[in-house]
């Protein structure tokens, strides 16, 4: 295993990374900047400081370091830290943090360690393009469907889909259709009502959320991106518009 | 050549060598391997937000000040001393008067240059203690910590004693403390560019990285 640690690491760690390790000064500036370490009472622990001492660590061990040992830098990359960079704000150097944060994240993905409902949602991404394993047939019915119970209401809404040269691309986060349709709905009448020129496309890509980041599945995320892209370029879009 | 003259002279000259060709290895080890691993710098390069996130920590216009303000301005007393009593101290211009250089500049005073001293020694004493007393601090502190603020502080320590005479005459330390002045010094330069104390010119690269990473979001650091 350490060699498969060293081996991701070691083209991921930077000259930032390797910078940053050496010239903390562990002044504990960052400590109260930490929302984690003002709600738990300051406990030392969660200084953000302290927490990337395991990228050091098992640098210095050449990735030698046991299941356990990963175990527990789940528990503080994952529970400990939400990644929101204001410590950087504070820093004197302006360490990143969080940036090393997502690099033990992303080195835990490639060891089968990640919270189980963000796995599952990797999987419905590759397979479905969408977080919810939403089928292409299911999302457009759905819209259609919404277009129904909406224009009962305001007559003459549509429901523009893969409408070529409209001015917005509209994506939704994928549990709209799954478990909120009546945001849909509600969008589509302001929309409707502001005569805005829009559309939803009916391919991979109108999944706007990308949780895929979060263990820096950096593959997964760029797939994510790429296929909104790709949508907006083949509906010839000006711009791309994102749910609430 | 005694052990003296040794320190005086080749050590001096190793020390600052060390000092001078290591932190250009720390600087260019640093572009050479950022330009290809954390191309992201200089695809998104601007001096705009690198200049801009520099002269607000070079001159306290940041954050820090107004969220801990009795840390912050100590830090920036103690490098302020820790920059301008070496350098502008009347007893070290007149030996660069007398090297080889014959450099020359102006000097501070040496009562002001006794009172930053003084002053330093305090603020050395207040992190000493913070680090050990303050929990949070104590679990973050490596042994390096502790003994880099340590080497830091003995060359001023030292220096005090030596030009007051403080220890004169009381055995072995009082009488030897030109030697451990020199030693002590030679020892923080040969140090800094293998330890975090390379972060006198590091940290321009450091902020200068995050500087950009964060300008191209549009957010000012």
């Amino acid at each position: 295993m350490s060699q498969e640690i060293m081996e991701f690491l070691k083209p991921r760690v930077g000259a930032r990374f390797k910078m940053w390790l050496n010239i903390c000064a562990h002044c504990g500036l960052c400590a109260n900047t930490c929302h984690y370490y003002t709600a738990n009472d300051n406990d030392p622990k969660m200084i953000p400081s302290y927490k990337i001492r395991f990228l050091k660590e098992i640098l210095r061990k050449k990735g030698k370091v046991d299941r356990d040992y990963l175990q527990r830098v789940y528990e503080t990359v994952y529970y400990e830290c939400n990644m929101c960079r204001r410590c950087t704000l504070y820093c004197p150097f302006a360490i990143d943090i969080a940036l090393m944060i997502s690099l033990l994240r992303a080195l835990l993905f490639s060891q089968g360690i990640a919270p189980e409902g963000l796995v599952r949602a990797i999987e419905n991404y590759k397979k479905f393009g969408n977080q919810m394993a939403v089928t292409d047939e299911d999302w457009v019915e759905t819209i259609e469907w919404c277009e129904e119970e909406t224009a009962e209401e305001l007559v003459g809404l549509k429901i523009p889909i893969d409408k070529k040269g409209a001015k917005l691309l509209y994506t939704v986060n994928a549990r709209e259709p799954m478990f909120y349709p009546q945001d849909m709905m509600e969008v589509a009448k302001i929309f409707h009502v502001a005569g805005e020129d829009y559309t939803y496309c009916s391919k991979p890509g109108w999944d706007d959320t990308n949780l895929s980041m979060f263990c820096g599945d950096l593959k997964t995320s760029k797939m994510i991106v790429e296929n909104t892209f790709k949508r907006a370029e083949e509906l010839e879009v000006k711009q791309v518009a994102i749910t609430e | 050549m005694d052990f003296f003259s040794f320190v005086e002279g080749p050590l001096l000259w190793i020390a600052f060598l060390i000092f001078i060709i290591g932190s250009l290895i720390r600087v260019a080890t640093f572009v050479s391997l950022s330009t290809k691993k954390d191309k992201i710098i200089y695809q998104h390069f601007s001096w705009k937000y690198v200049f801009a996130t520099l002269v607000r920590w070079i001159l306290p216009l940041n954050k820090d000040l107004v969220k801990n303000p009795v840390f912050s301005i100590l830090g920036y007393i103690f490098h302020i001393c820790l920059i301008v009593v070496p350098i502008w101290y009347a007893g070290h211009i007149t030996l660069w008067e007398e090297s080889r250089f014959e450099w020359s500049w102006s000097s501070i005073p040496d009562g002001l240059a006794d009172w930053m001293t003084l002053i330093f020694l305090a603020i050395a004493i207040f992190f000493l203690l913070r680090r050990i007393f303050s929990p949070g601090i104590r679990l973050i502190s490596a042994f390096s910590d502790y003994l880099l603020l340590i080497v830091t502080a003995l060359p001023f320590l030292t220096g005090y004693f030596l030009t007051h005479g403080t220890l004169d005459g009381i055995g072995f330390w009082g009488d030897n403390m030109q030697l451990f002045h020199m030693l002590s010094a030679e020892l923080m330069l040969i140090l800094i560019p293998f330890t975090k104390l390379s972060h006198y010119i590091l940290f321009f690269f450091s902020r200068g990285a995050s500087g950009v990473e964060f300008g191209r979001r549009g957010y000012s650091i």
